[in-house]
């Protein structure tokens, strides 16, 4: 633990982390720009993990693996995500959601 | 010490994380993610947990911003500026992440963690040895279910991005303007 | 016999019985960034005399060996040119990124030096993951390179940029992996353990065939990784004018130069650290007056001794061999340096089940 810092206190700094990125994630309209908001909203949980592997169980190292874990699956999503975003590119000339219409014409 | 680190770590990750937000220069908003990743990989350090600190550096500063830049260098040019959003959808998401924001904080602050006093086990040892173990409270069948998902998704990135030299003429390619 | 522990603890006890405890960590943080930031400008100076001075002898150059007295008067000639020289800023740059750019590079080669044992307790971040801290911090600079070749604004900057991350991102695979097949045989990541295994030998002589093949591949990989030649493709002067730091100058292009030179150094540091035998003598069998003799020399003398050969390795390749191809960059990482790092990996974890390595 941190000394003088309380779990509230992190869980706070985490939780207006990923109140942030939800906010980045309806606002925005640029693939790209959605991606980014996705990544806090994911960090804002892995600070979770971790805070609450700290204080609440400081004996065993599963809050730590489950962030492992948590970085591993977001290394998979954008990996995937910037292959569709640089087709997408290749096809429409646009990465903005709003012109990903071409399934409706 | 400490204390002072945290709350100047606690800054930077939350005005860095809404200028990433709101900016509308697309690489300077990469630029302020990256920012907070590194950030966050500092508070993981301040935790002790230096393994882990190590690994968001590799992999989330390192390797996923370094992909992101990427792909905006390919798709857009400096002058590019991504148009304000239209002022209801700005409102009501704002509304909408306050009142989130807000109530979670209002649980937390009722919340009642007591904290464990327990000796740590937080070392490279303990971490490696849960990770990979086979039996009762190790980790290995996830490890591996995640080394098979990293191959896939590694081929599905190829398969997608790979230019295609189709041969019959109504593909999507050419129909495009 | 050399033990820097006792003068560090010293120090520290002296600030922490004048102050306050917190004063006192203050102070001593503000003294190690201060010897850290003199030693970063000081290797800056001393290795691009020393680069020009073995170019100057490869290839025949006149200058740089008779200005002033053995060539000296060619760096500080270097030096003044780029302090007084006009800082000319870009109009249509993004003027935030094109400013944060150096400093992203400058920040993450400093920090890699912190980790690097001059001497037995000359260390300032003795951390236990010390090797991995060192492979991700080092991946930082990427940024800084891609951020400087975009907000300039200029096609030639963003080759080199495009071409500088697709090379550094590869060939941080293969410093990786190299240095992992070494974890296998010390057992440890923590810099200062790996050095303490190499009391009985250094690893590059008692690691059989493995070590040796990690070695060149290290050597090879991380020479790709700091962007030097015959590997130097972002900025390949003759295709694209300076790659990256095309439209910067003055001040700033001399915080990329810098960067440069410190990253050879750390290279060769780690190469030193982890394959031969960091601060540790050389010593040879039980010959022990040898040895004894050997253990007279500082083990910080040593620790230069064996870097400024390294670093002399790597100025040779950079003056004899051609500049590679882009494709051929690639191929050589992908289908030769990737297999044949994974093939002595695999070969080193079997020698080590055995219990065959040192």
């Amino acid at each position: 633990m941190i000394p003088g810092v309380s779990l509230i206190e992190i869980l706070t700094v985490s939780t207006l982390m990923f109140f942030i990125g939800v906010y980045g994630f309806l606002t925005r309209k640029n693939l790209i720009t959605i991606l980014m908001s996705l990544e806090l909203m994911l960090n804002g949980a892995a600070i979770n993990f971790v805070a609450f592997n700290k204080y609440l169980y400081p004996g065993q190292p599963n809050g730590q693996l489950f962030a492992l874990f948590l970085i591993a699956v977001a290394a998979c999503e954008v990996a995937l995500a910037i292959a569709i975003v640089i087709n997408l590119y290749r096809k429409i000339k646009a990465v903005d959601v709003e012109q990903v219409n071409t399934l409706k014409h | 010490m400490e204390k002072i680190i945290f709350y100047i770590l606690s800054a930077v990750i939350l005005s860095l994380s809404l200028m990433s937000v709101l900016s509308r220069k697309l690489l300077r908003s990469a630029v302020y993610l990256f920012g907070v990743l590194t950030a966050i990989a500092g508070f993981y350090f301040l935790i002790g947990y230096h393994f882990l600190g190590a690994v968001q550096l590799t992999v989330y500063a390192g390797g996923i911003v370094v992909l992101i830049i990427f792909s905006i260098l390919l798709t857009h040019d400096i002058d590019h500026q991504m148009p304000t959003p239209d002022w209801s959808r700005v409102a009501v998401a704002g509304a909408l992440c306050v009142a989130g924001a807000v109530m979670f904080v209002q649980l937390l602050q009722g919340s009642l963690f007591s904290r464990v006093e327990a000796p740590e086990q937080s070392d490279l040892n303990t971490v490696g040895n849960t990770l990979l173990n086979p039996g009762g409270g190790g980790y290995l069948l996830p490890f591996e279910v995640v080394s098979i998902l990293l191959l896939a998704v590694m081929i599905g990135a190829i398969v997608i991005a790979k230019q295609r030299h189709s041969v019959d003429d109504s593909s999507p390619e050419k129909q495009a303007p | 016999m050399y033990d820097f522990t006792t003068l560090v603890q010293s120090i520290g006890n002296f600030l922490h019985g004048q102050f306050s405890p917190g004063v006192a960590t203050a102070l001593e943080w503000t003294l190690v960034i201060l010897v850290y930031l003199a030693l970063y400008a000081i290797l800056g100076l001393v290795l691009v005399y020393v680069e020009r001075r073995v170019c100057a002898f490869f290839q025949l150059r006149l200058g740089p060996n008779r200005v002033g007295w053995a060539g000296t008067a060619q760096t500080v000639a270097d030096a003044l040119k780029l302090l007084l020289k006009e800082p000319v800023t870009v109009n249509k740059a993004d003027k935030l990124l094109y400013n944060l750019a150096p400093f992203i590079i400058t920040l993450a080669a400093l920090t890699v030096i912190s980790l690097v044992p001059f001497a037995k307790g000359l260390q300032a971040f003795d951390i236990n993951i010390g090797l991995l801290f060192i492979v991700a911090v080092s991946s930082l600079g990427v940024v800084g390179i891609l951020l400087a070749g975009w907000s300039s604004n200029n096609k030639y900057a963003l080759i080199g940029a495009m071409r500088s991350g697709a090379q550094i991102v590869s060939y941080e695979l293969s410093v990786g992996l190299s240095l992992l097949t070494m974890v296998l045989l010390t057992g440890t990541l923590q810099l200062s353990t790996i050095i303490e295994t190499q009391a009985n030998g250094w690893w590059i002589f008692k690691g059989h065939v493995p070590a040796i093949i990690a070695f060149f591949l290290y050597l090879t990989a991380s020479i790709a990784e700091i962007n030097r030649g015959p590997f130097d493709l972002p900025e390949a002067e003759s295709e694209l004018t300076a790659g990256f730091h095309t439209e910067y100058s003055g001040l700033k292009f001399a915080f990329f130069f810098l960067a440069e030179f410190v990253n050879m150094f750390t290279v060769a540091a780690i190469a030193t650290t982890v394959f031969l035998g960091g601060w540790m003598p050389f010593h040879l069998g039980d010959w022990a007056g040898f040895n004894a003799v050997m253990d007279f020399v500082p083990p910080i003398l040593w620790f230069f001794l064996k870097v400024s050969a390294v670093i002399f390795l790597m100025m040779w390749f950079k003056w004899t061999f051609p500049r590679l191809r882009i494709d051929q960059l690639l191929k050589l990482e992908w289908k030769y340096l990737m297999p044949l790092n994974l093939m002595n990996l695999v070969f080193t974890a079997i020698l080590v089940y055995l219990g065959w390595h040192g």
